[in-house]
């Protein structure tokens, strides 16, 4: 095709060209400009024999992690595994996506060709997105070349088809979102060691820093609660007294003790309950979390009924999340008094009757925390938030980089030409 | 966008009119106005970090002015940026290109950036390639190179799209001499298609033979009606070297000429080339032995060393 055009063409003669006219001053992307400028962002950022090197290191690394993943699956279902091989994958993505997108722009401005590109038909949209969609393509490339191993991790996981395309969905779009944060601050940081150490730090801001948050501020939210305890004071107690108790205490049998000789003091101490259900909101803006509330729930109990593995690591997190979410039980957390007086003295008959008594208590004791942890692993999952922090930082950051590529520049990068 | 066929009636391409431009507190361009007809090289001259790029970035559609009009092919870049963008072609004085692309695909990728199809655009980028003679590196990545095969990439670069407006900043750095004549006659070509061509130089003595107006530009400011005179003065000076200047002097003075003595001779003023030869001819006839005759050097250099402006 092009050496026809070539032939038509005679070597040195002029070649008429017709672009279209223009007006105005467009931002907007377009299909052909986005196309375009993705696929000029890919070819020349085809990593040198060096980056060939630290990728593949990187990727050995992870194929091994996986691989120990793919081997230690045990014949019956286990999610894990799987959970292991999704983990590498953002992880990947996360690590490489941003490094790149974070160097984009303030790179191309230092070795003067970003100014060329925009002097041409591209608009600001166009090479915005087309710079992000190149970068974050490298995270989809992580996919496919981890694909047999989320293949065969998958079949014994128990999860849909549809819960892990959700899932790996999930994992995609925080990807690109924080690759939207690195290009915007490459956008806005004129070296690129500080824009490369920005994202870094945006990204370990969401991924801890919010875990740190939500300890901190967990303290926010605690309630004082007293407890009142009473017991046998052995400070008073006479000898021959303490000798007795001891050696009740020894035996078992309290009946030879006489109540006189043993004198009670109450003491009270105070302890906290943490509301965790006001700040669990915290939590959830955690991408990682978010990324786990779009797995399956798992119930603990009848897994096995439902063709669910037993809860792996994501149905714990969900579990543990929701745990904040509901905050403090109250039936369960509840301490019981403790009376050594009265366990001694006035109950005594009580407590040997109750052989019976105390195991039903205990098993409904165990009900309840069995119940307890049902009710957290089925409670709603709530990726929305999560979601919207991702939706929020990938349009805020494109609008940054959108509003610093437009030209005519008002303001530049501080400390930098434009050619 | 056919240049020669349905050029519009207006002729200036490029008109700039009391433009102002700082970078918080450095005034990079305090005052420019020049006009560049269609098919006519206007030279821009000044010491390093006169404004020469700031005042081109302006003209691009790049930087917004802080005060003056400009229009660029009768467009506004503060209303229509991307029509005035559209009309030009810009080589800038910084060296950029895309390393892992050969020659051919970056003038491709540019042409596709201008929405010019792909076939027509990797065709032009061939013509072009051989119109600069980079054609042998048409298949070699750009980061082999040299600096002046790199500045002549960038020049085709600033083609693809057939620009009406050239803006050419420092096109002669890193050229060797024979570039700097194949340049010289590529920029000739430009104006002879009907293209305005605006070049930024301080290699003076190839511009005198390229371009056909100057503007000089000091501490941000254009210099104007007294450059442009003092351009004009200095166009019209000879040098006569005599075997004995004293003789030569003496028989100017006899008559009437005004004249500079210098140490082997005079410089005097001469209208134009039919005045040169009937003045050498007097001067023969006058006995003086005169062994060179012609125009006193660059003239723009000239004005340019007159100006006497120091560097910043
Ligand atoms: N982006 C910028 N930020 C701050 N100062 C600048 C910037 N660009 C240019 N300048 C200053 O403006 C002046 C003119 O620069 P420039 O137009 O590049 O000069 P020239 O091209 O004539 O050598 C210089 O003093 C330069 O330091
Ligand atoms: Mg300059």
């Amino acid at each position: 095709m092009t050496t026809d055009t070539l032939h038509e063409h005679p070597a040195g003669a002029d070649v008429p060209v017709d672009p279209p006219a223009r007006k105005g001053n467009p931002w907007l992307p377009s299909f052909h400009g986005v196309g375009l400028m993705t696929r000029i962002e890919l070819r020349r950022r085809r990593p040198s024999t060096k980056g060939y090197v630290l990728y593949g290191i990187l990727f050995a690394i992870v194929i091994a992690i996986c691989l120990a993943a793919a081997i230690f699956t045990p014949p019956q279902l286990s999610s894990t595994n799987f959970e292991i091989v999704l983990i590498m994958v953002l992880g990947v993505g996360m690590l490489i996506a941003p490094s790149l997108s974070a160097t984009s722009i303030n790179g191309d401005s230092g070795e003067g060709v970003l100014a060329p590109l925009q002097m041409s038909h591209l608009t600001a949209g166009d090479i915005a997105m087309g710079k992000l969609l190149a970068s974050w393509t490298v995270s989809v490339f992580a996919l496919v070349a981890l694909s047999p191993f989320l293949i065969y991790t998958f079949l014994s996981s128990g999860w849909t088809v549809v819960e892990m395309l959700t899932t790996i969905g999930a994992i995609l779009l925080v990807v690109l979102a924080f690759t939207a944060v690195g290009l915007a601050w490459s956008s806005i940081a004129a070296r690129a060691v500080a824009s490369v150490a920005l994202a870094h730090l945006t990204t370990g801001f969401f991924l801890i820093g919010t875990l740190i948050a939500f300890g901190v501020s967990t303290l926010l939210f605690t309630e004082e609660a007293t407890q009142r305890d009473r017991y046998i004071d052995w400070e008073t107690l006479a000898p021959e007294a303490e000798e007795a108790l001891n050696e009740a205490y020894m035996t078992g049998d309290f009946s030879a003790l006489d109540p006189d000789d043993y004198q009670c003091v109450e003491s009270e101490w105070a302890y906290t309950i943490a509301h965790t259900e006001h700040v669990a909101w915290i939590l959830l803006t955690n991408p990682a979390v978010m990324i786990t509330e779009t797995a399956p729930i798992v119930d603990p109990e009848t897994w096995e009924e439902d063709g669910r593995a037993a809860p792996g690591l994501f149905a714990n997190i969900h579990s543990m999340v929701s745990d904040a979410r509901l905050g403090p039980d109250d039936e369960l957390d509840d301490y019981i008094a403790y009376d050594e007086c009265a366990q001694l003295f006035q109950e005594a008959e009580a407590s040997e009757m109750s052989e019976e008594e105390l195991e039903a208590m205990w098993a409904e004791d165990e009900n309840r925390w069995i119940e307890r942890q049902q009710e957290l692993a089925n409670l709603e999952r709530a990726p929305w938030l999560g979601l919207s922090v991702a939706g929020v930082l990938l349009v805020g950051s494109m609008w940054i980089v959108i509003r610093r590529l437009r030209v005519p520049y008002k303001k530049l990068r501080t400390g930098t030409r434009v050619a | 966008m056919t240049l020669t066929q349905d050029a519009p009636v207006r002729t200036d391409a490029i008109t700039v009119e009391g433009v102002s431009r700082s970078f918080g507190s450095v005034k990079a361009v305090e005052d420019a106005t020049l006009t560049v007809p269609r098919g006519h090289v206007t030279a821009l001259i000044g010491p390093n970090g006169c404004g020469k790029t700031t005042l081109m970035l302006m003209l691009s559609g790049l930087l917004r002015p802080d005060a003056g009009e400009i229009a660029i092919a009768g467009h506004d870049p503060r209303t229509d940026a991307a029509a005035v963008r559209a009309e030009i072609g810009w080589m800038p004085d910084q060296l950029g290109s895309w390393d892992n692309l050969t020659c051919l695909q970056t003038l491709t990728l540019m042409g596709e950036a201008y929405r010019i199809p792909r076939a027509t655009a990797r065709a032009r980028g061939m013509a072009l390639l051989h119109r600069v003679h980079l054609e042998e590196f048409a298949d070699r990545p750009a980061r082999v190179l040299s600096r002046g095969q790199k500045q002549r990439l960038s020049l085709a670069r600033a083609l693809v799209h057939d620009p009406a407006v050239l803006l050419l900043d420092e096109p002669a750095n890193g050229l060797d001499p024979r570039s700097r004549v194949e340049l010289r006659d590529l920029v000739r070509e430009f104006a002879a298609e009907g293209r305005a061509v605006l070049v930024s130089s301080h290699v003076l003595a190839e511009l005198d033979e390229m371009v056909d107006d100057a503007v000089f530009m000091s501490k941000g400011r254009t210099m104007g009606e007294h450059a442009a005179a003092m351009v004009a003065d200095a166009r019209l000076k000879y040098r006569v070297d005599a075997l004995d200047p004293a003789a030569l002097q003496e028989a100017l003075s006899r008559g009437g000429v005004e004249f500079e003595p210098t140490a082997t001779g005079a410089i005097t003023r001469i209208a134009d080339e039919a005045n040169a030869a009937q003045a050498l001819a007097w001067l023969i006839r006058q006995g003086v032995q005169v062994h060179r005759f012609g125009p006193a050097g660059s003239a723009l250099e000239q004005t340019y060393m007159a100006m006497n402006e120091e560097r910043r």
